[in-house]
C-alpha cells in the first residue's frame, strides 16, 4: 500500500523520533489501527530476518522493539479485544536468585511483536509462581532466562513441579541466557535452549506449529 | 619472584610460565588460573556476608580452597576488601550479601540508568589528564550508597582511603600466594570506557545512543582513555604486578555490531592497550560474550603482548585459529559444566582445550569467566588435575 511506504522507510531506518508523527498522519488518512499494526509487524519480521542473517545485531533489535512499543501503545487501545490473532501465550521470567532481566525482556518484546501474549513475571521468580501463572493463563510455553548458575536449581524445581502438577506434558519449556548451554536440555529435561532472542522466537513459533499439528 | 615450583616435574616457576605464554612461547606446562572469588565462601562454609565484609574470613576461605583443591599457577585476585574501590573500578551498583541481599548468597550487580546523554558532553569538556577519575568520581554518588550525600572533597578522601585500604590488603594477601609459588594475575582492573557507558546508560538507552549520538560515544571514550591507561599503569606499578585487567563486558557481538565495535569501541581500546603495553605492562582483555566477529580487528593490537580471556560464548577453538598466533588465550571451561557436569566431562573438556588451544603454547587454562559458587568441588579437582595429566609439553 503506497501510504505505508514512508512508514516502512522510517521504521526500517530506525527513525524513532519520526514514528509518532507518521502514525498520526496515517491515521488521519483513514488507515485503520489493525492495518497499521500489521505493517509494523511486517517491519519487525524484516528486521528479525536481517538479525538471523547476521546483518543486524542487538542495537537494531532494541531500536525496532522500542519503535514497536510506541506504535503498539498508540494503536492497541483502538483495536477491539479479541480481534487480533494471537500466536500463543508465554509465561516468562528469571528464576529465583538471579536478578538479570535483559535477555528475557528482549525475547519478550520480540514475541509480543510477533503476536504472542507474554506474561513477564520479572526477575527472582519463585518456582511456584511460574507454575501458578501457567495454570492461571493456560499458557503452553514457559521461558526461563539466566545469567548466573544460581538459577539452575530453581529451573530444575520448576520442571519437577510441572510434573507434579501434571502439566509438564502440555507445557513447552525453553531456557536461555549466557550461562545456559545445549547440554542443559537433557540435564534439566527441558525442550530447548538458546543464547539468541530471535532464535528463541523461532523455537516458540515451532512449538506452536507442533501444537497445531498434534491437535 | 618466588622460585618455588608448583609441581616437582615443573621446569619453570609460575611467573616464568605465565610470561612465556604471554609471549606465545611454549612453556614446560599449560598454566592454570582459578577464579574462585565467588566459589570460596560456599566451599569453606563461611557466611557470604562475613566473607565480603571481614578480610580475615576472606583470607581463611580462599586459602582453604587452595589447600583443598590446589595447586594451580595463577592467583586470580578478585579480592575487593573495599566495596567503594570495587564500585569505582567496575562502575556498577554492587549488591552485597548481608547489605542488600540475604546473608548467604553471592554478590550480584543491579543495572540501572545512572548516566544521561548530557554526561557525554560533560566528559568532552574535561581535561584529558584527569577525565577518567573525575568522571568516575562524579558518577559514584548516583549508584553507590557508600558515597551518597558526600561533597567532592569528602568523596575524594573516602576514595583515597579506600584505595589505600585495598592496596594494603592486596599486598598482605599476595604474600601468602607468592609463598605457595603462585603468580598474581591482576595489578589493577577496571571496566573499559564504552563498556562502562553501556552499563551506566543500560542497554536500551545505550542502543539508542549508538544510533542517535555515535560520535559522542566514540569521542567521550577517547577522552577517558589516556587517563584510564595512566591510572592503571600507576596502580599496577604500586602493586608491583605488571598486568592490568580491562573488562569488556558490553562490546561483544552480543551487544554491539562488529562495525560499531571497530568504529566506536576499538579506537579507545587501542589507545588504552598500547599505552599500557608501552609502560611494560600486559593488558588482560576480559571479553565476555561472543567476540568471534571482532577478532580480526583485535589483530591490529600489538602481537605477543596481550592475554585474551574468553568466557565460553566465543568459540575458543576457532579463536585459536583466528588469533592464537597473536594473543595468549585464556579460558574457558563453561560454568554449566562445573555445576552440572561430571568430573569425567570436565576432564575431557580440559583435555581438549589443552590439546587444541594449548597447541604450541600461548594458552592459560581457566574457567569461562568465574567459577560459580555452586560448582562441584570434584569438578574443580578434575580441572586442576588436567594440567598435570595432559598439560606438559
Amino acid at each position: 500500500m503506497d501510504r505505508l511506504v514512508k512508514f516502512r522507510e522510517i521504521f526500517l531506518a530506525f527513525r524513532i523520533d519520526s514514528i509518532d508523527t507518521e502514525i498520526e498522519d496515517l491515521l488521519q488518512t483513514g488507515l485503520s489501527s489493525p492495518e497499521l499494526l500489521q505493517a509494523c509487524q511486517k517491519c519487525m519480521e524484516e528486521i528479525g530476518k536481517k538479525f538471523e542473517e547476521g546483518a543486524y545485531f542487538l542495537p537494531e533489535l532494541v531500536m525496532a522493539g522500542e519503535m514497536f512499543k510506541k506504535v503498539s501503545a498508540r494503536l492497541r487501545p483502538h483495536i477491539s479485544p479479541g480481534s487480533e490473532e494471537v500466536a500463543g501465550k508465554i509465561v516468562l521470567g528469571t528464576p529465583k536468585g538471579d536478578l538479570h532481566s535483559l535477555g528475557k525482556d528482549i525475547f519478550g518484546m520480540l514475541a509480543e511483536a510477533s503476536g504472542f501474549v507474554v506474561h513477564n513475571l520479572g526477575v527472582d521468580v519463585a518456582p511456584e509462581t511460574f507454575v501458578e501463572k501457567l495454570k492461571e493463563t493456560g499458557a503452553p510455553i514457559l521461558g526461563m532466562s539466566a545469567l548466573i548458575t544460581t538459577a539452575f536449581d530453581p529451573m530444575q524445581e520448576v520442571v519437577r513441579l510441572l510434573e507434579e502438577e501434571g502439566i509438564r506434558e502440555r507445557t513447552y519449556v525453553i531456557i536461555g541466557g549466557g550461562v545456559t548451554t545445549k547440554d542443559m536440555v537433557g540435564r534439566l529435561k527441558v525442550d530447548a535452549q538458546t543464547w539468541d532472542a530471535y532464535e528463541g522466537l523461532r523455537i516458540v513459533q515451532s512449538f506452536m506449529d507442533e501444537k497445531e499439528e498434534t491437535k | 619472584m618466588s622460585q618455588k615450583k608448583i609441581y616437582e616435574k615443573d621446569r619453570l616457576t609460575a611467573e616464568e610460565r605465565l610470561e612465556a605464554v604471554i609471549r606465545l612461547e611454549q612453556p614446560d606446562r599449560v598454566p592454570l588460573s582459578m577464579m574462585i572469588y565467588n566459589y570460596s565462601p560456599f566451599h569453606a562454609k563461611v557466611k557470604a556476608s562475613d566473607y565480603v565484609h571481614k578480610p580475615s574470613v576472606y583470607l581463611k576461605a580462599i586459602r582453604q580452597v587452595y589447600e583443598d583443591i590446589g595447586p594451580w599457577d595463577i592467583y586470580y585476585n578478585i579480592n575487593p576488601v573495599s566495596k567503594l574501590t570495587y564500585s569505582f573500578v567496575m562502575m556498577m551498583r554492587l549488591l552485597y550479601p548481608g547489605d542488600d541481599l540475604p546473608e548467604n548468597v553471592m554478590t550480584q550487580i543491579e543495572e540501572f540508568e545512572y548516566m544521561q546523554p548530557e554526561d557525554y558532553d560533560q566528559i568532552l569538556q574535561m581535561k584529558s589528564n584527569l577525565a577518567n577519575n573525575v568522571f568516575r568520581a562524579r558518577m559514584l554518588p548516583r549508584f553507590c550508597k557508600e558515597t551518597e550525600g558526600l561533597g567532592p572533597i569528602r568523596l575524594r578522601s573516602k576514595l583515597a582511603l579506600g584505595f589505600l585500604k585495598q592496596g594494603l590488603f592486596w599486598i598482605r594477601d599476595q604474600r601468602w600466594w607468592r609463598e605457595q609459588g603462585l603468580v598474581i594475575q591482576i595489578g589493577y582492573q577496571a571496566e573499559m570506557p564504552i563498556d562502562m557507558f553501556s552499563m551506566a546508560r543500560t542497554v536500551i538507552p545505550f542502543s539508542m545512543d549508538l544510533f542517535q549520538r555515535p560520535e559522542k560515544i566514540r569521542e567521550a571514550a577517547m577522552k577517558l582513555s589516556p587517563s584510564f591507561a595512566d591510572w592503571s599503569i600507576r596502580i599496577a606499578r604500586y602493586t608491583r604486578i605488571p598486568r592490568v585487567q580491562c573488562y569488556c563486558h558490553r562490546t561483544s557481538n552480543n551487544f554491539i555490531s562488529p562495525r560499531q565495535f571497530e568504529e566506536l569501541a576499538f579506537p579507545s581500546m587501542e589507545e588504552i592497550v598500547c599505552r599500557i603495553i608501552d609502560a611494560g605492562i600486559t593488558p588482560i582483555l576480559h571479553c565476555d560474550g561472543d567476540w568471534m566477529k571482532n577478532l580480526k580487528v583485535l589483530r591490529r593490537l600489538p602481537a605477543k603482548k596481550i592475554i585474551l580471556q574468553l568466557d565460553g560464548l566465543t568459540d575458543i577453538f576457532r579463536a585459536k585459529d583466528e588469533i592464537g598466533d597473536h594473543m595468549c588465550l585464556f579460558g574457558d571451561v563453561p560454568a554449566e559444566k562445573l555445576v552440572m557436569g561430571s568430573p569425567q566431562e570436565v576432564d575431557e573438556y580440559c583435555h581438549r582445550l589443552i590439546t587444541e588451544v594449548g597447541r604450541g603454547g600461548g594458552f592459560i587454562l581457566a574457567a569461562g569467566c568465574e567459577i560459580p559458587y555452586n560448582a562441584k568441588s570434584e569438578n574443580l579437582r578434575a580441572m586442576v588435575q588436567s594440567v598435570y595429566k595432559y598439560g606438559y609439553y
